[in-house]
């Protein structure tokens, strides 16, 4: 397109005018004038959606706002102060979380536009309005600690915070550390539901010998480490082994593990620490959702 | 002829692209052709906090992808080949599981079988390539360089699943290093975590297993770290230097990837090994 000079001026005022509707709303309201003109770019072309890396996760985890491009039709949605349901906020924020940074959508976008400053800017935003993201609790929030200089617009702690809270809100087994633990029932459920995945089988034949809490580079790390983690990890597998759900999910030492798989390598058992781990992790995400 | 589909993950092309620079240039000069598959996605490893059966799905896409071309998968990440392994192994072992991945895959006409092999940058180079074959190559070997291997945790374990070396008492990396002419130390810490998976959700801790290694490396007279893992990289590196920008304590204990180190023993230019896109410098060490 051959535009003279007083042709992009025009263009240019009508734009802003355009661009005048977003800045009323929240949403609008803390965008650039430069993003919410890139909002109003956006063809809905899907090409940031077919080049996604983490497009496969929506058969996964049913969220239309994990695919980019509908990210951008929500954030629009918001900016133009159509309000959104809790509900549908709560989707636009995990969607905007579930996200590895990698760029590829901007690359590609044919008109320009940098969606990953959209994201990261949405993303800020929304996590700190309140509304727990438990999706903080995990590597996806390696970017957002790298950038944690640009990122500290508001309470950089506050989001992970209040993720860890809302999961131990739903185990108020933690909180009583006086109480006698019934046993029976076993919540078979619970026990049985960790079998699912294959990747956690065999935890109940620990036979408690606390080699992987020995070996753990976590539980080293603190003089006391049981006032900081809560349950360590052979506690952890014995409470799993009970059935006992909220002793198992309940403690910082889920959040807390590496990963770096020391428990599981070493135990004699043949326990899969780590991944048992990992699907409590899976189990506690899952079940506070439902809740909160 | 030693052929791989390279598998870059999220962070290569936009964060550390001296990896894959370094890499391709190492690899050319060795004989070992990589194809590139433009489709390739996250290898899960974020998601698997989550949601296991997302994890899957989107390693599984990528296995099924280098199947569709008959290519065993190179990575050089090794939290993504610790995924990819661990999709690999559940798939090829566990048959209903595998069924119920395929049936997602098909919609875009794939499915993976468990016909292909994933390897490590430093499994090619030391089984497939060989040291003897890297020994010829080498025209500007190192003397008195001193480096410490930091092996990376999603490579070495599980071992039953990752078979990488053993996990006890690995000693490919220290192979790798000693080729170039450069003496690779022994320290107690190497290997550790690096930190980098708690790095955003646990600051604190994540950089304090991090100062705990470098602190070691340095004490064991290391001149340099070095890496052949992404995430192990930019934690060494921009997070070394983030640390080091707030409470500049002790000196920096410099990290470079394996193939930028081997790169410069081969005689490569500093260009494409990208030696200076490493947050902290380590200009001198080809002088």
């Amino acid at each position: 397109m051959n535009l003279s000079f007083s042709d992009k001026v025009l263009h240019w005022c009508k734009t802003l005018i355009h661009c005048r509707r977003f800045s009323r709303s929240w949403m609008g309201k803390n965008l650039s004038m430069i993003q919410l003109m890139e909002l109003d770019a956006c063809t809905h072309c899907a090409m940031c959606s077919s080049h996604c890396s983490v497009a496969i996760a929506f058969e996964g985890i049913p969220n239309i706002n994990i695919l980019p491009s509908e990210k951008v039709a929500s954030i629009k949605a918001l900016a133009s102060g159509n309000p959104l349901t809790e509900q549908e906020i709560r989707g636009l924020q995990e969607g905007v979380y579930l996200c590895t940074n990698c760029y590829r959508c901007t690359v590609v976008c044919p008109v320009g536009i940098n969606l990953q400053n959209l994201w990261n800017r949405v993303r800020e935003l929304l996590i700190q309005r309140g509304i727990p993201e438990l999706s903080v609790l995990s590597p996806l929030s390696f970017y957002r600690g790298l950038m944690k200089a640009e990122a500290a617009q508001g309470d950089y702690e506050k989001p992970l915070t209040q993720a860890r809270e809302a999961i131990s809100s739903q185990c108020d087994l933690m909180k009583k550390k006086d109480e006698v633990l019934h046993l029976t029932p076993v919540d078979e459920k619970f026990k049985s539901g960790l079998d699912l995945s294959s990747q956690a089988k065999n935890f109940s034949i620990c036979f408690g010998c606390q080699t992987c809490t020995t070996v753990c580079p976590v539980v080293r790390h603190y003089e006391n480490p049981q006032e900081v983690l809560g349950l360590l990890p052979h506690q952890i597998m014995h409470a799993a082994g009970l059935g006992l759900k909220d002793l198992a999910i309940g403690s910082n030492m889920l959040w807390d593990c590496l990963t770096c798989y020391q428990c599981q390598e070493q135990c004699p058992r043949g326990v899969p620490v780590t991944d048992v781990l990992y699907e409590l992790k899976n189990s506690a995400i899952k079940y506070t959702k439902e809740k909160i | 002829m030693m052929k791989y589909a390279l598998f870059l993950g999220c962070q290569i092309p936009i964060r550390l692209q001296q990896y894959e620079t370094s890499s391709r240039a190492v690899l050319e000069r060795l004989g070992v052709e990589l194809m590139d598959i433009g489709e390739f996605n996250c290898c899960g490893y974020p998601l698997r906090n989550i949601d296991f059966k997302t994890f899957l799905l989107a390693s599984a896409r990528n296995l099924a992808l280098a199947e569709t071309k008959k290519l065993n998968v190179m990575t050089l990440c090794q939290c993504c080949y610790g995924s990819l392994k661990k999709a690999d192994f559940l798939l090829k072992e566990n048959l209903s599981l595998r069924k119920e991945v395929n049936a997602v895959l098909q919609q875009e006409d794939i499915s993976y079988e468990g016909k292909i092999e994933i390897k490590h940058l430093l499994s090619v180079l030391d089984q497939e390539v060989g040291i003897e074959a890297i020994r010829k190559k080498i025209e500007k070997p190192f003397q008195g360089l001193k480096i410490a291997a930091h092996y990376g945790c999603h490579a070495l374990r599980p071992s039953q699943i990752v078979r990488f070396d053993d996990p006890g008492n690995p000693s490919i990396f220290e192979r790798l290093v000693n080729v170039t002419g450069a003496k690779s130390i022994g320290w107690l810490m190497r290997l550790e975590c690096c930190g980098a998976p708690l790095l955003g959700s646990h600051d604190e801790l994540s950089t304090e297993m991090t100062l705990k290694k470098l602190n070691n490396g340095r004490e064991s007279g290391a001149n340099y770290l070095c890496t052949a893992c992404t995430y192990c990289q930019i934690q060494f590196d921009t997070v070394q230097q983030m640390i080091l920008s707030r409470q500049g304590s002790n000196p920096p204990l410099p990290s470079l990837l394996y193939p930028q180190l081997l790169g410069l023993s081969m005689g490569i230019p500093p260009e494409p090994l990208g030696l200076k896109m490493n947050k902290i410098p380590i200009r001198e060490i080809g002088s």
